[in-house]
């Protein structure tokens, strides 16, 4: 199943986000088109007094030029404004600049120097306009601005635009966030539900709320689903039951009757023999639907009222000394590996019978001169009760499948048996809240209990 | 002659007990209404009962609870449809001495029943038991064959002590299982077998008469046969 915790893969989550990021595109653009008109309206219009100024310099005769020049630099405050006269090779004669730059023609246009001029009242590298005009005496006199103002406006309009940004996708993102928060607990909701289902309890529903939006919709179509597969699986439940149950009745009729013609017919004749047979074909019929029986039996039984504190070791060593005699008449070694482990909640007849199953199997897929192991080991989450043999080991393609009614590895069929032994473990284990684990390969199988403490409430 | 008081509805089972039991010598009489079970059983002349636990008219747990209310301790075989472990223990809890799940093989019943009969017949505080030349002492834990003392082990020595108690009846794999273990369970027929069998190389061993016999069919039996 996948993250849920993720709040950013929800379906409000991404439209929050794709709104967010054109509404940041677009008022880049925005912003930028402003900028640029604010910027080139501003360059125009400095051009043009720039252009004016240099020619009105012009036209004056030289003492009120000078006083002119200066007030031109005094009046501007931020020492935008600079001056420079050269001679007619451009060498400086006076004012605060000291250079001709290269790109500036003599009464050209106005002309933007990037890498600012020299100046002899101070550095100044910041990017000019400045224009250059040739006076009646032949000098050149070259005015320039700073430009840095228009730059400046750039700024605080970009300002202006991380402002904006920022109050509408800050707010934006949380709201959204706020608005996945709602569906998502939902959703969680839903999944907390889905456990018992997949776990087998068909019983369970989704939870539905009274808004009637679309994940209850989807709520409501599932709880549908599962309504029909609930009554499709009790039918064929019921079925498979009812056939167990009502063929037991005539098929323990039919071996009382052997059994009494056996009585009539007397040890050793030829009789009795084939009668022998017939009941022994009887036998393992009765015990296929005894079997079958015990499983819906324990899948029925959701209850957990016959559990208690249980000693594993204890039970472990039971079974171990049950099939103790039967491993050493099949040349079978046995062995019991029990640590000290904390009791735990179980049914304790339960668990003999799964433990039971666990190690007959182990013992009668195990040719003789194998070994067979029990051991248990602690885990913080509950302890791991392993049950490995010699023996010929479960296919990996198979491990599944073993656990599964009347399902026997191809290899095996010769072996007398329902199929039903591990379903029956499987039920205990499911019953209990344990997890059955098939393991193993070439060498032997491996099949473990995990008696997970956590999930016994 | 022992006379067992069958209290059961269905008329197939209660023909089918009452016939089997008729087989080993056992007779009977049926009842098929609780009300008038609970009646029949009050008064006196029967050994043992089999009672069902679906009735019409008084279900019988209530029987069994009555009937140990006013004192009555005679053997109640309970036979029921329900097999998990609580009904049984809730049976036996409330007065029941045995308990068989439906359906049942005839000779299982019987057996069930034979041994109830003995039971209440025989000394509960018996602390030597001893068939032939085979001894069990219960009180120092000694078992002997013929004068010599044979090493059992703990499960052993209860194997023999069941055998023991009950000498002479059979017992089937699923009484021995449940008493002997105290399992419900169905471990298979082979297991119980093994069991035996060691027990058997360890008491029947050499020179000495056979004790443990192989019932076909049904289970075991522990006797002196000449």
């Amino acid at each position: 199943m996948r993250r849920l915790t993720d709040n950013w893969r929800s379906t409000t989550a991404r439209l929050i986000l794709i709104y967010g990021a054109f509404f940041a595109l677009w008022g880049v653009l925005v912003i930028g088109a402003i900028h640029w008109q604010a910027a080139s309206y501003l360059s125009r219009v400095s051009d043009d007094l720039i252009g004016r100024q240099a020619n009105y310099f012009a036209m004056l005769d030289e003492p009120t030029r000078q006083i002119a020049l200066n007030d031109y630099v005094s009046l501007e405050t931020r020492q935008l404004n600079a001056w420079g006269l050269f001679d007619a090779h451009g060498a400086p004669l006076a004012g605060t600049i000291t250079t001709l730059p290269a790109n500036v023609r003599v009464n050209g246009p106005v002309v933007v120097v990037p890498d600012g001029l020299s100046r002899t009242d101070g550095d100044d590298h910041g990017s000019v306009r400045a224009a250059a005009v040739r006076l009646d005496n032949g000098r050149i006199l070259l005015i320039s601005r700073d430009t840095s103002i228009v730059d400046r406006i750039g700024t605080i309009i970009f300002q202006a635009l991380l402002w904006g940004l920022s109050l509408t996708v800050v707010p934006g993102l949380l709201g959204g966030w706020l608005l996945t928060r709602g569906p998502l607990r939902r959703v969680h909701a839903i999944r907390d539900a889905t456990l018992p289902i997949m776990r087998g309890d068909l019983a369970q529903r989704l939870p539905v709320s009274r808004r009637g939006d679309e994940l209850d919709m989807l709520a409501g179509i599932v709880n549908a689903m599962l309504d029909e597969i609930e009554r499709l699986l009790g039918e064929v439940k019921g079925v498979c039951d009812n056939i167990a149950h009502d063929l037991r009745t005539p098929l323990t009729r039919l071996r009382a009757r052997l059994y009494r013609l056996q009585q009539q017919f007397g040890e050793g004749s030829s009789e009795n023999e084939s009668l022998e047979a017939c009941m022994v074909d009887t036998d393992a019929l009765l015990d296929r639907f005894r079997a079958l029986l015990r499983i819906s039996e324990l899948e029925n039984q959701h209850r957990r009222a016959g559990f208690e504190c249980v000693d594993l070791g204890e039970i472990l060593q039971e079974v171990h000394a049950l099939y103790l005699p039967l491993a050493e008449d099949r040349g079978q070694r046995l062995e019991l590996q029990v640590p000290a482990l904390p009791s735990i909640q179980a049914d304790r007849h339960l668990l003999l019978e799964a433990f039971s199953n666990l190690v007959g199997n182990a013992i009668k897929f195990t040719p003789s001169g194998g070994r067979v192991d029990i051991r248990a080991r602690p885990a913080d989450d509950g302890p791991w009760v392993d049950v490995s043999d010699s023996g010929p080991g479960i296919p990996v393609d198979q491990r599944v499948a073993v656990t599964r009614r009347f399902y026997r590895i191809e290899s095996c069929r010769s072996t007398p048996g329902s199929g039903l032994g591990l379903s029956i473990v499987s039920a205990i284990a499911r019953l209990h809240g344990f997890t059955l684990e098939v393991a193993g390969g070439e060498r032997g199988a491996r099949l473990s209990i995990h008696c997970a403490t956590a999930s016994v409430s | 002659m022992p006379r067992i008081l069958v209290i059961e509805d269905d008329d197939v089972t209660a023909s089918e007990i009452v016939a089997e039991l008729a087989v080993h010598g056992i007779d009977a009489d049926r009842v098929a209404d609780g009300r008038e079970g609970l009646d029949r059983a009050m008064g006196p002349g029967y050994d043992a009962i089999t009672l069902d636990l679906m009735l019409p008219g008084m279900d019988g747990l209530g029987i069994v609870t009555q009937l140990r209310a006013q004192g009555i301790a005679t053997p109640i075989l309970m036979i029921s449809a329900l097999g998990d472990v609580d009904r049984r223990v809730g049976g036996l809890r409330a007065g029941g001495d045995d308990y068989l799940t439906k359906p049942f093989a005839p000779d299982e019943m019987v057996a069930r029943v034979d041994v109830l009969l003995r039971r209440h017949r025989q000394q509960a505080q018996q602390t030597l038991l001893r068939v032939a030349d085979l001894e069990l002492d219960l009180v120092r834990h000694v078992a002997r064959r013929g004068g010599r003392q044979l090493s059992l082990l703990p499960t052993e020595f209860k194997l023999l002590e069941f055998l023991m108690r009950h000498a002479g009846q059979v017992l089937t794999r699923a009484m021995i299982f449940e008493t002997v273990w105290g399992f419900h369970f169905d471990p298979g027929t082979n297991l119980i077998d093994v069991h035996i069998g060691r027990l058997r190389r360890k008491i029947d061993t050499g020179d000495h008469v056979p004790l443990i016999h192989t019932v076909r069919g049904s289970g075991y039996s522990l006797a002196q046969t000449d």
